[in-house]
């Protein structure tokens, strides 16, 4: 597991799921499974910008891309423009 | 019209059975799509007219879209399907009231809105939406066609996704037990849900004390209980209603070996709001979710525009239903609750102090199911005065004193809720249950004295766990009696003049 892939989990166990005993991978169902709602979407999408420190227009995502963290950063290569 | 839909229902079915047998696929679709088409046309042709012209402008927009997938083309193609949208369903509630006297107002109040609109009109728009993505999405003429007029969703849902459907069609037919198995079974499932536990709670136990009666007959002094009991009330009877409705579609399509999406998971089992509309009418949250919320929310990166986001994304999901302030109110309601749940999370983490997992669960539970079915009064209201009045109710002590309905009404409401709750918590734990003593039955084997001696609890329990599974694989040597009784029921309710349960339509066909 890569570096940004690890800090997005860790972001995900301790700012967004918050509870004891949850193992989140790179290829953990997130969205599907329930484990995060969609504000919690929402920020892991903006968290995913900050470590890849690109722009990722979230009108271009499809539902399907957000499910897991190796999904959410295929999505920001295939979508994302460098930050200015 | 009732044996005319039935009637034409029965000829849709034979269609489509006969058409799953046909070779060519082009030939099997469009005879699936002219099913469909004579099903809605019993609502009218006019109806028809439109779903048509919907299904035709959605697949031109779509092509042109794919050529150049801009946000420009995007939004022209929402715009017109809003237009289109706005014209049948909010423009005559609006115009109707207005002292506008003039020909063009004249026309508009005769306006009828199509059946269904909303629900395949946001199938086109999420068509669109998805083509800008870039989906790989190449569907024929009639095939999108036939994925807006499906006959089982056509007329409320479950809203449903191309990306989903098209394989669905395309795929070479083939009738598989177990589709027919539980197609059967959630076709069951929903017609008991609707034809029996909704009405019920409509009507009551017996005249003027159902949840209806709340609503329509009293005008004023609804009490504190009175009012939360038709929250809850109304709360179970929509479920019951629409949940049973999309059981029923579900299984329909299941029986021709359609997968449809759920509509609804254990809804009042939520421990949060949030978690609440990931599992009530699912097809439209997710919806909202995907292609308003994400893309909105996602703008900025300060907390109060994701909760303006969350608000609006709720406003639009009570304006989806119609066009009425209680509407709206009912929508805002909603944002404002699950805001209000994040707060509150933010502060629980600041207290110096954690409670018990449990007990924290069950305020959460409690908190969420209350404040929810509360939100039920404003949907159903007849305008904000009478929600108003309603809920002033809860918030006055002294009302707690004053009961407007029957007796029997306080009975039923508590009595329907703490049923289904049971049943759905007795649900999992037989499932557990289940899935733990067979797994040991298996590891038994030959073993089974010594694994677990005859007279101990460990012998028992396994006797009764292989007794669950004899008979829940063999379903249907006790479901068929049921369902036939249950079928000779229904059409004794339809057909007869002085019918014991009044079946009244479908809630969500009205939107």
């Amino acid at each position: 597991m890569n570096g940004q892939a690890q800090e997005v989990i860790n972001y995900i166990v301790k700012d967004v799921i918050r509870r004891p005993g949850v193992e989140i991978r790179e290829d953990t169902p997130l969205v599907s499974s329930g484990l995060i709602d969609s504000l919690a979407l929402v920020n892991i999408l903006l968290k995913v910008e900050d470590v890849t420190q690109m722009r990722i227009p979230a009108g271009k995502v499809r539902p399907k891309d957000m499910d897991t963290v190796n999904l959410m950063f295929a999505t920001a290569q295939r979508l994302g423009k460098p930050r200015k | 019209m009732t044996n005319q839909i039935l009637i034409s229902l029965g000829a849709v079915v034979i269609l489509w059975a006969v058409a799953w047998q046909l070779p060519s696929l082009k030939i099997r679709q469009a005879v699936l799509l002219g099913a469909s088409y004579l099903f809605y046309a019993n609502w009218g042709i006019d109806f028809l007219l439109v779903l048509i012209a919907s299904s035709v402008l959605n697949y031109v927009l779509g092509i042109w879209l794919r050529r150049q997938p801009s946000v420009g083309r995007l939004w022209i193609g929402v715009t017109l399907n809003i237009l289109l949208l706005g014209f049948f369903k909010y423009l005559p509630p609006l115009i109707e009231p207005a002292a506008i006297n003039s020909s063009l107002a004249d026309l508009v109040r005769h306006v009828v809105m199509p059946v269904g609109i909303s629900f395949w009109t946001f199938q086109g728009l999420s068509f669109l939406f998805d083509t800008y993505r870039e989906e790989e999405l190449d569907p024929s003429l009639v095939e999108f066609c036939l994925y807006m007029a499906f006959w089982p969703t056509v007329l409320a849902g479950p809203i449903c996704r191309l990306p989903n459907m098209l394989p669905q069609f395309r795929r070479i037919a083939t009738f598989n037990s177990a589709d027919i198995s539980v197609g059967a079974q959630r076709l069951l499932q929903g017609i008991i849900m609707k034809m029996v536990l909704a009405q019920i709670l409509a009507s009551g136990l017996s005249p003027g004390a159902g949840v209806n009666a709340g609503f329509d007959q009293i005008k004023s002094g609804w009490g504190g209980l009175d009012v939360l009991l038709l929250g809850i009330g109304f709360g179970f009877q929509l479920f019951f209603d629409f949940a049973g409705y999309s059981h029923m579609v579900i299984g329909a399509a299941r029986l021709f070996g359609i997968h449809l999406e759920e509509n609804f998971d254990r809804p009042f089992l939520s421990l949060t709001p949030s978690a609440f509309w990931t599992r009530w009418h699912m097809s439209l949250s997710f919806w909202i979710r995907d292609y308003v919320f994400v893309p909105l929310a996602a703008a900025r990166r300060e907390i109060w525009w994701q909760y303006f986001a969350l608000i609006f994304a709720m406003t639009l999901f009570g304006l989806w239903h119609a066009a009425k302030a209680t509407f709206v109110v009912w929508g805002i309601y909603q944002g404002l609750v699950i805001v209000a749940h994040r707060l509150g999370q933010r502060i629980k983490r600041r207290l110096p102090f954690t409670w018990p997992a449990f007990l924290g669960a069950l305020l959460s539970w409690v908190s969420t199911f209350c404040l929810l079915s509360l939100g039920w009064i404003f949907f159903r209201a007849h305008d904000l005065n009478q929600a108003w009045a309603m809920l002033r109710a809860v918030l006055i002590p002294s009302s707690y004193d004053q009961f407007a309905l029957p007796e029997s009404f306080y009975i039923l409401v508590p009595l329907t809720a703490v049923s289904y709750l049971f049943c759905k918590q007795m649900e999992s734990f037989v499932a557990a249950w289940s899935k733990h003593y067979s797994l040991q039955l298996q590891m038994s084997g030959e073993r089974l004295d010594s694994f677990a001696p005859p007279g101990s609890l460990a012998r028992i329990n396994l006797v009764l766990v292989a007794l669950f599974n004899f008979f829940s694989e063999r379903l249907w040597w006790w479901l068929t009696p049921a369902v036939f009784v249950v079928a000779v029921f229904i059409s004794l309710a339809i057909f007869s003049q002085t019918s014991a349960i009044a079946v009244t339509p479908f809630m969500y066909t009205i939107f």
